[in-house]
């Protein structure tokens, strides 16, 4: 039914985002012999977190597989501290500093990261929880670790505590 | 009425934790409790993996002292969290009141004051596309826990040993409502004391 396929169409798209779809509605609402021709902006999807569907090949981890509108249902928070909380301060200063610490951490355990880096603050402390794979030796970890926690604790001047739990391979949830 | 003697349990002392805590800027190495006696070029010892950051720092003023002054009555003290997550200030509200009665304190009330949602709507495109955009929302959820009749010892104890539990990503907002005595000269009326005027001035 063109009805009901308008309808679906149009609570599909507004679920993502806030456009105007009055043009494409009043296209399929129009009687099932014609088609128009119609000229609308472009339907810009959101693009924001979320992998392109390819043919069945992207592994996708299952911090990668949720969109951003599930943080809070599905999806926990990477980075937890209390300056976005109402009537709280310092959360630009916040975020430059989990920007820093997750290039610094891509950086020095290169190649070695299996998720997203969770940054969570207690207090004065900082604590970085990382899931790794086992790509060097342990030895090597632990000096990673331990010049990663001495040289964040003199950047921001607090104790910064390195948690990390390694694994054999990246954890997959589904293909993409 | 306060009581003469007090017997007061002289923890170390938290700067800035009476008055709102909330995320402490790494900034300032002061706030840190027990690593006082660190200079700045030296960061503390590695802490154990599942410790809390109170258990490393041993208390070195854990002195027991009796004064004679009273101590401070507090009528109500208003325990605030705020949160982005629901189900963290449900097990911390759990915490806090299961510490308090363990501890005897009498707790008043625990409601969940309305949720505050800020919302931003920003344009989607880069350039032009005026009518489309997209909405974020930032979510604070609250939780207040009233302590009633507390003395200001026991609410020192109770609350250093609740916000050294706090979990990341919360803030605490602590007000306090004490009680003092009532001044003396104001106690009688002053018409009582005065000498009876035989006639009314006029």
């Amino acid at each position: 039914m063109a009805a009901s396929l308008s309808s679906a169409g149009t609570v599909r798209v507004l679920l993502s985002d806030f456009q105007s779809t009055l043009a494409r509605s009043s296209l399929l609402c129009s009687s099932s012999g014609s088609r128009g021709l119609h000229v609308t902006a472009a339907c810009c999807k959101n693009r924001a977190a979320r992998t392109r569907v390819g043919k069945g090949e992207k592994p996708l981890t299952y911090e990668q597989a949720f969109h951003p509108h599930h943080i809070g249902h599905c999806k926990g928070w990477l980075s937890q501290h209390t300056s976005n909380l109402k009537g709280e301060e310092g959360a630009a200063e916040r975020t430059m500093e989990d920007v820093f610490i997750r290039k610094f951490m891509f950086g020095t355990f290169h190649g070695s990261l299996a998720n997203e880096i969770v940054l969570k603050r207690r207090g004065n402390m900082l604590i970085v929880c990382a899931l790794m794979i086992q790509k060097m030796s342990p030895l090597k970890f632990y000096f990673l670790i331990g010049y990663t926690e001495t040289l964040l604790s003199h950047f921001y001047k607090c104790p910064v505590k390195l948690e990390v739990q390694t694994l054999q391979d990246k954890a997959v949830y589904k293909y993409i | 009425m306060a009581a003469p003697t007090v017997l007061r349990r002289q923890l170390f002392p938290l700067a800035r934790i009476l008055s709102g805590l909330s995320h402490l800027k790494p900034r300032s190495l002061t706030v840190c409790s027990g690593h006082r006696r660190c200079a700045v070029s030296r960061f503390p010892p590695p802490l154990t993996p599942s410790a809390s950051f109170h258990t490393a720092t041993p208390l070195s003023s854990s002195a027991i002292t009796v004064t004679e002054e009273p101590d401070v009555l507090f009528q109500k003290v208003l325990v605030l969290v705020k949160s982005h997550d629901r189900a963290v200030l449900d097990s911390y509200e759990f915490f806090a009141t299961t510490a308090a009665q363990e501890l005897g304190i009498t707790v008043g009330k625990v409601f969940e004051p309305q949720k505050d949602i800020e919302r931003v709507t920003l344009l989607k495109s880069v350039h032009i596309f005026k009518n489309h955009r997209v909405q974020y929302e930032m979510r604070t959820h609250f939780r207040c826990i009233e302590l009633s009749h507390i003395t200001g010892s026991t609410a020192k104890v109770y609350l250093e040993y609740v916000q050294r539990n706090l979990p990341e990503g919360v803030a605490m907002e602590v007000t306090k409502t004490a009680m003092e005595k009532v001044p003396d000269h104001i106690l009688k009326p002053m018409w009582e004391d005065l000498p009876a005027d035989d006639k009314p001035s006029q």
